[in-house]
């Protein structure tokens, strides 16, 4: 699958948003659903840290598909150009028309660890548990959403959603979200003790080493590390 | 090299370093134009006698070395309320019409170095029109050559280059005073006990009554600026200044990573506005006054010098990548390397000197044994050794080219030659207790370029401020880093060892703000022909 890669999983889903207003309000559904986009960013965090196995993701509100210009004409169409006998308005014609979205849409790209079995069902799942008031809030006004009440429902809803692509995020290896947390803060950690205590007699070092370790413990996921969407030092 | 620019029609510190050419004395005044029509006057009288790039080794050009140099440069606010037509304004970068101080995020400039702690003059500039700095002028006096040989004949010659800055600038205020209804010079440049100047003063250190070209800190400074295609005087500077090529050759830069109206690196015309004949052999300049703490540099080298096993000179040396002296660590990474080099400097002619301490590069030092990635040298320009992957050897590092190492660059500049900058800077101040940072001292610098943002902004923000296009993670620079700006992140950087060695890297820890900004702005340096235009009112971009 073109969406996989090792055991990272590219996500990708486009939910069409309703037309029309939010009852007794002037504002359409879509500007809402981005409304309620804009105050997550105003919280400490985003509600996806607590989604476990995200690596990064986004949520946009995708008005329209964006026109760069008209296509330029090719065989037979600059054959028009030339001919007198083809109008104005028939070589205009001739042309592809622009293309719209049928309607606007939120969309969700997350890239995740998945495992050796490419589990989207199971991040699914973890992800409905873990934010489901956050999910309904952002969701709410999509087509088809209403039928959403379950963990299991919610993940054959964003299957239906979903959109195979490659989007994958340059800058994490495959492994669990945990795995790579712990490495960064053993990074930091081991950079600060080298730092620490350079040129200290070896028995010395030996012994702020072995502290060291029993400090970090490099084995213990649960240990101390860095928190998921932990973005700067407290 | 068949290109010749037309040096009379580009202004002389865009191919000059004045101090270089036997100008210690340099003098920078602010003006503000308040009235259009009248501050053109100005322009016009000014433009008279602003000093051009023509060549002073040919016969006549030697008739034309005055005694003092004028230079003239404008914000962009400068030239809107000089007339400049809106389609002509509207084609500059925009980080030019937007200014230095709307760039301190993208340049690092917080903390000590935010805006609001700058000198008065460069903190009101932007926040009323009468604040405004327009106008940029720089004067320079000539240092005539020394009559006797003794300490007496060089103080007699550097009290004259002092008497020239005050010529020029009693010329300045003679015309300002004539155009007093069209502009205003600026003042509230500090001094050392806080009191306000109407200008900044910038001077060459003396020691022993000698000129050097060292910095407060105690550095060989702007030994290696770049050169460019068309510059006859500095056809024999090649090495180590230009581009490298493949197979270890150097060649000129092209003009048009420094002049618009010229090809560039990428042989296309660099953006600039129109009409072709404001902006041709015109460039962007950068001015930034950077304070040096020379207390806190003094107590930092002085404290990892004691554990540093190289001892304090050889870790001052790889903080720049150069010995105090000049000496490049790359040929002379030892003590007595660095004698032998300085015996051989001595007895070499001035030409052959500007050739040893910059012809070089880092193909033989790929790993950062001799000179480490966040060493100032390295930073600033890296030579063609961008970019580097990990070697087999762990710690070691290669240079990554097409067909060699699987890397996507056919030559060893590919990520460097457009991010070059010329530099042309003196010291300003002095400093009275070495281990204060207190008083007013430090460097004034400009730096030019035809796009601010590709290059200075980048090398600022990327190659100062973060290491990662020198496989050193966050690290910055050592001396110009932004360092520990909140007060609470200390940054190090690491002294790298050969790795086929059982030395031991250095890691430099809490490294302390060294040099902070106090002002400064982005200025456009029209050529000639310009600024006859432009006191003209004549400049028409259809």
């Amino acid at each position: 699958m073109a969406n996989v890669s090792g055991n990272a999983y590219a996500l990708t889903v486009l939910s069409p948003i309703k037309e029309g207003l939010v009852a007794g309000k002037e504002i359409a559904y879509a500007d809402a659903v981005r409304d309620r986009l804009y105050d997550w960013n105003e919280l400490d965090n985003s509600p996806m840290a607590k989604v476990p196995q995200t690596y990064l993701c986004r949520y946009f509100v995708l008005d329209d598909v964006y026109v760069q210009s008209l296509p330029s004409g090719s065989y037979p169409d600059n054959r028009y150009d030339w001919s007198p006998y083809i109008t104005d308005g028939k070589r205009r014609g001739s042309l592809p028309a622009e293309d719209r979205l049928q309607s606007r849409y939120l969309v969700f790209s997350s890239n995740f660890h998945a495992g050796p079995n490419a589990d989207l069902d199971g991040y699914l799942h973890n992800m409905w548990d873990a934010i489901s008031d956050d999910i309904r809030e952002v969701w709410g006004y999509c087509y088809g959403f209403d039928r959403v009440s379950s963990a299991a429902t919610f993940a054959a809803y964003i299957k239906k959603c979903q959109l195979e692509t490659t989007l994958f995020f340059v800058g994490s290896n495959d492994d669990p979200l945990p795995e790579q947390l712990k490495a960064l803060f053993l990074k930091q950690e081991f950079a600060r003790f080298a730092a620490t205590n350079q040129g200290l007699p070896a028995a010395e070092l030996r012994k702020n080493y072995n502290e060291f370790i029993t400090r970090v413990a490099p084995e213990d996921l649960n240990g101390p590390s860095w928190s998921p969407g932990q973005y700067k030092f407290d | 090299m068949n290109k010749k620019l037309e040096l009379a029609d580009i202004q002389g510190n865009v191919l000059r370093a004045y101090g270089r050419f036997g100008y210690p004395a340099a003098r920078y005044v602010c003006l503000n134009v308040k009235n259009e029509i009248r501050g053109r006057d100005f322009i016009a009288a000014v433009t008279e006698r602003v000093t051009t790039a023509i060549d002073w080794s040919t016969e006549d050009g030697k008739k034309l070395k005055p005694n003092w140099t004028a230079n003239i440069a404008f914000s962009y606010q400068g030239l809107r309320k000089l007339g400049l037509p809106r389609a002509s304004l509207v084609e500059f970068s925009p980080e030019f019409s937007q200014g230095m101080k709307a760039r301190k995020d993208i340049l690092g400039d917080q903390g000590p170095s935010a805006p609001e702690n700058w000198d008065p003059v460069w903190e009101r500039n932007g926040k009323d029109f009468e604040s405004n700095v327009h106008i940029l002028i720089t004067l320079n006096g000539l240092m005539p050559a020394p009559v006797t040989e003794d300490a007496n004949g060089m103080q007699e010659a550097r009290e004259a280059s002092l008497e020239h800055r005050e010529q020029a600038y009693e010329w300045l205020l003679e015309v300002v005073k004539e155009h007093d209804d069209g502009v205003a010079v600026l003042g509230g440049h500090c001094g050392a006990n806080g009191e306000k100047f109407d200008y900044q003063d910038a001077d060459v250190l003396f020691e022993d009554g000698m000129p050097t070209a060292k910095e407060h800190f105690g550095y060989h400074d702007g030994i290696s600026d770049p050169v460019i295609e068309g510059v006859p005087y500095d056809e024999g500077r090649v090495e180590g200044r230009g581009k490298l090529l493949e197979g270890g050759k150097w060649a000129p830069l092209a003009t048009g990573e420094f002049l618009f109206g010229h090809i560039d690196e990428a042989h296309e015309y660099p953006p600039a506005p129109r009409p072709i004949l404001l902006s041709r052999n015109g460039t962007y300049m950068v001015f930034r006054k950077l304070h040096e703490n020379v207390g806190t540099f003094n107590a930092f080298l002085s404290e990892h010098g004691k554990k540093y096993p190289g001892g304090e000179e050889l870790l001052a040396a790889k903080f720049v990548g150069r010995w105090k002296d000049g000496t490049p660590l790359v040929l002379a990474p030892n003590e007595e390397k660095r004698k032998a080099f300085q015996d051989k400097l001595k007895e070499a002619s001035l030409e052959e000197q500007e050739r040893m301490l910059s012809d070089f590069s880092y193909e033989d030092d790929m790993s950062g044994a001799k000179c480490p990635f966040s060493a100032h040298m390295r930073r600033i320009n890296p030579r063609g050794s961008l970019e580097q992957v990990a070697g087999e050897v762990p710690g070691s590092m290669i240079r990554s080219m097409k067909g060699e190492n699987e890397g996507a660059f056919d030559t060893p500049g590919a990520l460097a030659n457009r991010r070059r900058i010329m530099r042309r800077g003196l010291p300003y101040g002095t400093v009275s207790d070495r281990t204060s940072d207190k008083g007013n001292h430090g460097i004034v610098i400009m730096m030019l370029n035809a796009n601010i943002n590709r290059e200075f902004e980048f090398v600022q923000q990327q190659w100062i401020n973060y290491g990662n296009d020198f496989k050193a993670a966050n690290d910055k620079e050592i001396l110009l880093g932004n360092h520990n700006i909140d007060g609470k992140s200390p940054s190090k950087a690491v002294i790298q060892v050969d790795p086929e060695s059982d030395d031991v890297p250095y890691i430099v820890s809490d490294i302390p703000l060294l040099v902070e900004t106090r002002g400064g702005d982005y200025f456009f340096v029209p050529s000639m022909t310009a600024l006859r235009l432009i006191a003209r009112g004549v400049i028409d971009p259809t």
